[in-house]
């Protein structure tokens, strides 16, 4: 009954719509508006002009300046500051350009709008206008580009040899992180080797593979430079973590980095945001499929002393450690060390790979 | 009012209809849109060449020998720009018989070009450089030969309308236009695969 | 050149042949060769795309306004993309993304390039020119029906099983290349790519029959430094295309290779669907550079013909000269040149040399000098003008509005160092949406209402136009201004949903907003819509020149022909804007009245080209009299 109701409405208005309309061109075609040259539509269009200039410099200014906190994110990160800060100094250069252009662009058809007893000014050409006009904006894009070009090289400069290193990989539709483990040294891997469990497909073969370690959490400390190492295994990601200003594709068969130095702990973000609850995500900004939406991860920044805590602790759950079964694929010399590092009895290791095997 | 503006200028005498027609630039509008799909081909390769560059500086690159049929195949097509001349020149000294034996012949090579294309893929095979699976350097160069390859059949299929042409006896110095473009683009298919085999030699 | 000369005169003798033709339905009006009914046929054609272009991003802003809401009653539309949570119906994650590839597909490439530049290209170049056709009838002819097949096979990709195209409208690969990365990626892109080679094929005839045509078939008069600037972008668009389609098709090839051949152009050391494919040593990048060496032009070849088309109207409805006529042709030049120097400025972040994304960068810094050239040339064409608010006239200025706002955020996205936070965010989708979707759009919309008279010798209703520009004015600038704000916020485009991230939790407000105004603008092209096809059989009949233009379309009869002027082609003599000369008597004087019909308004230099002219008239005599000897 409703839906019959507002069908019938609908053509109801359909209907005094079209009346209208073709009343109002009986009344043109009456009163020769249409041949006229000096109309009411040209002074109305004219008005609007001005009236949309007015309202919406007073919409877009009321919501910048009281909304700021809300579309601006705080920033967490040494080169953070350093973009933001280009950012805003490009939106004072340009926001003076769009306020300038924007009275004239609109103005300038209020104040010309059509009469019939003048005559527009013949003004085709006048070299020095545009040279000036060819001259300026090149200067001002000039500086901005010099700044930009010094920010640009100091973020992309090889990072240095004692950054706080991980890996960070990108899969449908997750990010996983890696350590180097004890070692400090993350392990070489091959896709080849990737399986359900094995999610790197790190290589087993190796030392520096054996303690490496994937926690569920990325921990890095506070004032020290970190480096992600960079990879995808399926199509392409893009690690993205808004408060640090980072952002990078990850791209299988080719690994990326991206260094940074985190400036505020999570608690201190907390604290100054004055919510308990806060964490630093990382999500995926380039399209990857059906889970493209849901790719977060956690991003802890730890005071340096909490970050060696942590380190250490995570030392103990070791892929190995948790994985215990791969241990067969250690070759026979490095099945030490493995044990060492991993600290499962011998005994443990031989049952459970039975274990498996039978299984298997 | 409105035809105010029509009315008021009275025009003086307008051109004749042999002015009108005379076209801005010398050139028949055919042949100049045939120097314009020329170029969307050069687009093409220059796409593919740039690309296989840019892999090949990438590392992971197999590197090996061409097979000599490719070279043979370039002394080919070289000569068979030469016969094609010789068949335009008689055209335009309406040696008409020879014009139709040059138009054969070109055609009869170009063909034998395609065809000693197709064995230089079987040697590639021969050689285990297959087009899939395998390194992009081995399926670059087929990708390279078999889209000069298409445009080179479009050219044959356009010499085989020459011919045909030729025989009805519309090919002669009154009417060149066919014969001047056929060359055109059979002369530019033949120049691109001298620089495809030369840069496929120069960086393998 | 005796044989061009003889070729010539038969192809003369053709033209008039034509004339005798029975004109019969197909034709007439399916396969027609005449250069203004193609052109038609590219309007209605893109018209019809772009309310399909348009109805995807209603439906995908219903999801992004209203993540909430209950979606089923559109389950009669989309079948299966409607999925039900809980009771409640939502649409399918995957299907958002087929949207979301689907709209921009569409909107640039079928609505941007082939409704906007085909239809105006084909409909003016020939009239504005002074010519009977374009160069090849029947090339032009063909261009449309490839077209016509490629929107075909794309419009089929949205029926089958498995879903249309859904990695992007940038198709990157893996995502692209691999059908168990996401169902799109199967016969769905298959489709698009099919399709794709279909619509490059199209344009390339077509641009090859424009650039010919304005070289070869100029009329007595006109050269490059008459002709209106319409002409001068439709052709610097044609040779941009001309050279950067090309390079699509390549990159396409090489995906198709790896898609079905198993080449490894694209792909390199891959694990999805639990097992490792074979390929190494492919690189992503190099679609990507690929891919973008065409779709930076592209930017280009959808934004010119709008700015040619504002030029002209403009001028026209200002009843001023444009300022500075050599320097937008320079500037257009420059944009031409450095279009496709630019391209990496889209893959700052894709772990490219950073060193590369030094020198973009200072290259896409350059490209906004000559758009600002053109942004104050347009605000000073206005300056002491005579404006009459036509339609046309509004959505011009809208269009320099749009330019300007989408143009300046270009600034911030050029320099890396700012991209690396926007890159991929709502910010970017702002600026493109402006400086290229909205602007061109309203160049489109311009033309539309500016040749309306010319194409269907009908006006369009002006009160009408004004309502769908006040809406679509203000529409545009209500969903796309915010998105700034979502933008610097850090949203990522192209989500489904943001309630995974805390990060991203607010601005749902602000997205209703949005999405309440894309609807509102939609709906608001139904006017538009209405207004078309009823004026074009129920419009006031037009007169000869209704906006009292200068340029030489305005000289054929109010219906013109095949064949454009029933008698001789007019000869051109002066610029394309003499409006408001001092001393003339109306405010615009034509190309073709010759100064020495206008002595009262010429300027010094001028009146010496009156000699000029009586001289070649009476060198134009001998010839025809050595003919008639000959």
């Amino acid at each position: 009954m409703t839906q019959i109701a507002i069908w019938g409405g609908a053509l109801l208005l359909l209907i005094i719509l079209l009346t209208l309309f073709r009343i109002s061109r009986l009344v043109a075609v009456v009163s020769e508006a249409d041949k006229k040259r000096e109309t009411n539509a040209n002074k109305i269009n004219a008005a609007l002009m001005v009236g949309f200039l007015v309202v919406g410099f007073g919409i877009t200014f009321w919501y910048s300046y009281n909304y700021f906190g809300d579309y601006t994110l705080p920033v967490a990160s040494e080169h953070g500051v350093e973009t933001d800060r280009l950012f805003w100094v490009t939106m004072a250069v340009t926001g003076v350009v769009f306020v300038v252009t924007s009275i004239l662009l609109f103005v300038f058809p209020y104040m010309y709008q059509f009469r019939e007893d003048r005559k527009a000014l013949f003004y085709p050409h006048n070299n020095r206008l545009e040279l000036i006009w060819t001259i300026i904006p090149a200067i001002v894009l000039t500086l901005l580009i010099g700044s930009g070009l010094k920010t640009w090289t100091d973020i992309t400069r090889a990072p240095s040899a004692d950054a706080v290193e991980f890996e960070l990989m990108g899969y449908q539709f997750a990010w996983r992180a890696r350590y180097g483990g004890a070692d400090g040294v993350l392990g070489p891997y091959n896709y080849q080797l990737i399986d359900k469990v094995n999610e790197f497909g790190l290589d087993l073969t190796q030392q520096a593979s054996l303690d490496d370690f994937m926690p569920p959490e990325v921990h890095v400390p506070k004032g020290q430079e970190v480096n992600i190492k960079i990879r995808a295994r399926d199509v392409l990601h893009s690690v993205f973590i808004p408060h640090m200003r980072v952002k990078m594709d990850a791209v299988p068969g080719m690994p990326t980095n991206f260094k940074f130095t985190p400036t505020m702990t999570t608690e201190e973000m907390r604290a100054e945001l004055g919510d308990p609850e806060f964490n630093y995500e990382i999500a995926c900004t380039e399209v990857c499929g059906r889970g493209h939406f849901s790719m977060r991860l956690i991003l802890v920044i730890d005071e340096p002393e909490e970050y060696e805590d942590w380190y250490a602790a995570q030392t103990e759950k070791t892929f190995l450690d948790l994985n215990p079964s791969y241990m067969e694929r250690v070759p026979e010399n490095l099945r030490e060390v493995a044990l060492i590092s991993t600290g499962v009895e011998p005994e443990e290791v031989s049952n459970v790979v039975e274990l498996e095997s039978t299984l298997n | 009012m409105e035809n105010l503006q029509t009315q008021e200028f009275t025009l003086r005498p307008l051109p004749t209809p042999q002015d009108e027609v005379k076209p801005t630039l010398s050139m028949h509008p055919h042949k100049f849109a045939l120097w314009l799909f020329i170029v969307t081909v050069i687009m093409i390769f220059a796409a593919f060449t740039s690309a296989y560059i840019v892999k090949q500086a990438e590392g992971g690159w197999d590197y090996f020998e061409l097979p000599p049929i490719f070279g043979i195949n370039t002394i080919i097509i070289v000569l068979s720009s030469i016969t094609l001349h010789w068949a335009y020149l008689s055209a335009k000294r309406d040696n008409l018989q020879q014009n139709r034996i040059a138009l054969f012949v070109t055609t009869a090579i170009g063909v034998t070009f395609l065809i000693m294309q197709i064995i230089g893929w079987r040697e590639l095979v021969y050689m285990g450089k297959f087009f899939t699976g395998g390194n992009a350097s081995a399926a670059f160069v087929y990708v390279l030969t078999a889209v000069h390859g298409v445009h080179l059949v479009s050219a044959v299929i356009y010499l085989i309308v020459m011919v045909v042409k030729a025989l009805g006896f519309r090919v002669h110095s009154k009417n060149m236009l066919n014969m001047e473009m056929s060359t055109t683009y059979w002369h530019f298919l033949g120049g691109l695969w001298v620089y495809l085999y030369l840069f496929l030699l120069l960086n393998n | 050149m005796a044989t061009a000369n003889v070729a010539l005169a038969h192809d003369a003798a053709h033209d008039d042949h034509h004339h005798e033709h029975k004109e019969t339905f197909w034709n007439k009006y399916v396969f027609s060769q005449d250069h203004k009914m193609i052109a038609k046929q590219f309007l209605i054609t893109g018209i019809i795309w772009a309310f399909i272009g348009g109805l995807f991003s209603v439906f995908f802003r219903l999801q992004l306004g209203f993540p909430n809401a209950d979606l089923m009653w559109l389950k009669p539309i989309l079948g299966r993309w409607i999925i039900e949570t809980n009771g409640v119906g939502q649409l399918d994650p995957e299907f958002y993304l087929a949207l979301v590839t689907m709209h921009g597909t569409i909107m640039v490439f079928f609505v941007l390039t082939a409704g906007l530049s085909g239809t105006f290209s084909n409909f003016l170049i020939p009239l504005q020119i002074g010519a009977r056709d374009m160069a090849s009838g029947f090339m032009n002819m063909l261009s449309y029906w490839f077209f016509f097949a490629s929107s075909i096979v794309m419009f089929s990709s949205l029926f089958i099983e498995t879903g249309p195209a859904s990695g992007g409208w940038v198709i990157y690969p893996p995502l692209s290349a691999l059908p168990q990365a996401v169902n799109g990626s199967g016969l769905g892109m298959t489709l698009w790519l099919v399709s794709m080679v279909l619509f490059i094929a199209s344009t390339l005839l077509g641009g090859i029959n424009y650039i010919t045509t304005v070289i070869n078939l100029r009329t007595k008069g006109m050269s490059f430094s008459r002709l209106p600037l319409t002409v001068w972008a439709f052709f610097l668009t044609a040779v941009i295309g001309l050279l950067s389609f090309p390079v699509l098709f390549s990159a396409a090839l090489l995906l198709v290779f790896d898609r079905s051949f198993g080449t490894s152009f694209y792909l390199s050391e891959i694990y999805i669907g639990g097992e490792a494919l074979p390929n190494v040593g492919g690189s992503p990048i190099l679609f990507q550079h690929l891919f973008w060496f065409l779709g930076h032009p592209e930017v280009y070849i959808v934004l010119l013909p709008a700015l040619g088309i504002t030029s002209e109207i403009i001028s026209t409805n200002s009843r001023k000269p444009i300022f500075g006529y050599r320097a937008m042709i320079g500037s257009m030049l420059g944009i031409a040149f450095l279009s496709f120097i630019v391209w990496a400025h889209h893959m700052f972040v894709t772990g490219m040399n950073p060193f590369l994304g030094s020198v973009f960068m200072l290259l896409t810094l350059i490209i906004a000098v000559p758009s600002a050239i053109k942004a104050f040339n347009y605000i000073t064409t206005l300056w002491k003008g005579n404006i009459v608010f036509t339609p046309a006239t509004l959505f011009s200025i809208g269009l320099v509005s749009l330019f300007i706002s989408g143009g300046l955020t270009g600034i911030f996205l050029g320099n890396s160092a700012i991209d690396i936070q926007l890159h991929d965010t709502y910010f970017v989708v702002a600026h493109f949406h402006l400086v290229m979707g909205s602007a061109s759009f309203f160049g489109m919309m311009a033309g539309v209402y500016h040749w309306f008279p010319k194409m269907f010798g009908r006006m369009m209703d002006a009160r009408l136009g004004y309502i769908h520009f006040w809406f679509t004015f203000v529409g545009v600038y209500m969903v796309f201004f915010p998105m700034h704000y979502i933008g610097i916020a850090g949203f990522p485009r192209r989500y489904y949903s943001w309630t995974t991230f805390e990060t991203f939790q607010g601005f749902t407000d602000l997205n209703m907003f949005v999405s309440i105004a894309a609807i509102v603008t939609f709906s608001s092209q139904l006017v538009f819509a209405f207004n078309f096809f009823y004026s074009i059989f129920r419009g006031r009949k037009s007169p000869v020149n209704p906006w009292r233009s200068n340029t030489l379309e305005w000289t054929t009869p109010v219906n013109p022909g095949h064949g454009n002027w029933p008698g001789e082609i007019p000869t051109v003599y002066r610029w394309p804007y003499d409006y408001s000369k001092p001393g003339a008597e109306e405010d615009f004087i034509p190309q073709h009245i010759p100064y020495a019909q206008t002595p009262e308004s010429n300027l010094p230099h001028e009146q010496e080209l009156v000699k000029q002219e009586e001289a070649d008239a009476k060198a134009n005599d001998e010839i025809v009299v050595e003919d008639t000897n000959h």
